[in-house]
């Protein structure tokens, strides 16, 4: 009787432990938006409501994104906002609008704000949330995030006339190349 | 990991605790485990999957906003509870909206927080093994090669910035070096306050490194910036015998020229310019070239600059700049001083190449006039940390040039390697070989690491 106890309990212990998914792969149910997979491919510009703009050129977001244009036509100053290194985001702006690895972007800005050329670095942050919040309070600020994470507090940015994930949209999660 | 062990932590126990029960009473209840288990965690995972998970991601931003709100109204009660007499509630209840991030500037409207620094500090610094194999104690050794081997502290770099507000933004440069004497001093090498009211027109007033050319805006007090170990000599600062009126005290104003995608910037400067380099103080004083204070004549400099950065060519800048100044090293001798400089550079993620070519004009009142001209090239190239460099610069000052009395003719190669072994952490090694007029050339090895903290 006990032999059979502890194998039942061996047996109880191993079904337990298989049930419970694995550290690596747990999933925040609930969390994470179940949009299409081409929505949650595509990367939305936002703005603040306040923020006149609807439309940049390509050419134009690099520019802001550079900090080569710090002022947006209302004469407000642009604040940047990135989210931080290790974020798919992030890279795929990175690549996209940057076209430059995480180590040339630090160096950029270091040099930039010391020669004072740009007012700022970008300014960080952890979670798309945050970003979120960050640009509906601060009036100059450009932010980004899944298409499939901006709400109406915010406002969508077109970038070459295109809202994103509309043909011809060049801001995607994985690009194959830098435009 | 995690779950590698905790079953055998589990089974350890379970058999202890085995040990001090009796089997009748154990094996329904073990049973009753074996059959429950599965079902207990189907039900605790199955649960939320139910639920729509739109509703519920919105339910948590909204969550979120309301707990950010509460924070916002905490700080504004605690705010108005401080604040005396208190104003009125109407006042108090909508907290402004911030204009920038929690590090950011405060917006105009506030005032400023006592309880927070302003403050953003970034320090740079290098050390340097170098030497040359120069005569030391030759009655013809310049000043900047008679030194023997030596282990050289850098400049100690801290540059701090603070935004006043979105529209004023302080800069400085405070810089702690040693020199010749081996003693060290604390230098303001920038201090600038800046305005900015669009990118078409920005001001700034304080000390400022003169917009000639482009290596003295791209390049101020860290070597770390540099790919080399050093500034072309054409660059060098005043201190350590530089030609070149490299800062300015005065006004600057600055911005881009709407000019679609040719990219044209403009830079106008009036400032105390440089003092004469052949001014003597009176005995017992010290001089320095920068004019912080007084300018040692009525005359102030001016300098205007015009550059582009077209779109089409990324990294590109061409420009040029002409500058002008009336030096007075005595009375009633003046010295008209004209520099005019053009530059081409292209700076690009891996590959760099500077260009730029200048002449210095001095025209004493009632003599001849000097022309000095100088250039350099610097071509480099990154492959992974490593940056190989090729610099060839050139100056060359007649003997009998009344401003620059101890330059004569400098010019040569210089060769060299940059390591980049962290992203804040660059080694150098250089090779200068440098042609003298009437002297015997002098090689020159220079071993240095530069980082920024």
């Amino acid at each position: 009787m006990p032999r059979i106890t502890i194998v039942l309990l061996i047996l109880a212990v191993i079904v337990t432990v298989s049930s419970v998914p694995s550290a690596g792969t747990t999933q925040p149910v609930g969390l994470e938006p179940q949009g299409s997979p081409a929505a949650d491919e595509c990367l939305a510009i936002l703005v603040n409501r306040s923020n006149p703009v609807e439309n940049l050129s390509f050419a134009e977001l690099r520019k802001v994104f550079l900090g080569e244009q710090n002022h947006w036509s209302d004469g407000r100053r642009i604040t940047v906002v990135m989210l931080e290194s290790g974020k798919p985001e992030r890279q795929a702006v990175l690549t996209v609008i940057y076209r430059m690895e995480d180590k040339d972007f630090n160096a950029y800005f270091l040099h930039h704000v010391f020669t004072g050329d740009i007012h700022a670095a970008p300014t960080t942050l952890a979670t798309p949330t945050e970003v979120l919040k960050f640009v509906s309070n601060v009036q100059g600020a450009i932010g980004y995030v899944r298409t499939t994470a901006a709400d109406e507090t915010l406002k969508v940015v077109r970038v070459d006339s295109v809202l994103p994930c509309d043909k011809d949209y060049s801001i995607h999660m994985h690009p194959k190349s830098a435009k | 990991m995690m779950y590698s062990t905790l079953p055998q932590i589990v089974v350890l126990f379970a058999m202890k605790l085995i040990g001090r029960m009796r089997g009748r009473l154990m094996f329904p209840l073990l049973l009753a485990m074996v059959m429950t288990t599965p079902v207990l965690y189907a039900q605790q995972f199955a649960a939320p999957s139910d639920l729509n998970q739109q509703t519920s991601q919105l339910l948590l931003r909204r969550i979120d906003q309301l707990e950010g709100r509460v924070t916002e109204l905490e700080a504004a009660l605690a705010k108005t509870a401080t604040a005396a007499p208190s104003p009125a509630p109407s006042q108090a209840a909508p907290p402004p909206q911030p204009e920038t991030g929690p590090q950011a500037q405060p917006a105009e409207s506030q005032g400023m927080d006592l309880n927070k620094t302003l403050l953003r500090i970034r320090g740079f610094s290098d050390i340097t093994f170098h030497g040359n194999d120069h005569i030391h104690d030759s009655p013809t050794c310049q000043a900047y090669t008679c030194f023997p081997s030596s282990f050289t502290i850098g400049q100690v770099n801290l540059f701090v910035t603070s935004d006043l507000s979105e529209r004023f933004k302080f800069l400085s440069e405070i810089v702690f070096e040693s020199d010749e004497f081996n003693n060290f001093g604390v230098d303001l090498e920038r201090m600038l306050l800046q305005y900015s009211q669009s990118d078409y027109l920005n001001i700034a007033v304080g000390r400022f490194h003169t917009a000639i050319g482009y290596y003295n805006t791209a390049y101020h007090h860290s070597t770390w910036f540099q790919t080399t170990t050093g500034r072309p000599f054409l660059f060098e600062f005043e201190d350590k015998g530089g030609p070149l009126p490299i800062h300015n005290v005065g006004l600057s104003i600055s911005g881009r020229i709407p000019s679609g995608g040719v990219g044209l910037h403009y830079v106008v400067e009036v400032g105390n310019g440089r003092a004469s380099r052949s001014y003597v103080p009176p005995l017992g004083q010290s001089a320095t070239a920068v004019q912080n204070y007084v300018d040692e004549n009525a005359h102030k400099a001016f300098n205007v600059a015009l550059f582009a950065r077209p779109d089409r060519i990324r990294g590109l800048q061409v420009g040029f700049s002409a500058y002008r100044d009336v030096l007075q090293p005595g009375v009633p001798s003046r010295i008209g001083e004209t520099i005019l400089a053009a530059h081409a550079v292209f700076i690009g993620s891996d590959f760099e190449w500077l260009n730029e070519a200048l002449v210095i004009r001095h025209t004493p009142q009632g003599g001849r006039m000097f022309n000095t001209p100088g250039w350099y090239t610097q071509i480099s190239k990154r492959f992974g940390s490593y940056r190989p460099y090729f610099r060839y610069q050139y100056m060359n000052a007649a003997d009998s040039e009344p401003v620059y009395p101890d330059i004569g003719l400098r010019a040569g190669p210089s060769v060299g390697v940059r390591y980049d072994p962290t992203d804040f952490v660059a080694l150098k090694l250089q090779y200068d070989y440098t042609i003298l007029r009437a002297q015997q050339a002098i090689n020159g090895l220079a071993l240095q690491a530069g980082f920024t903290f």
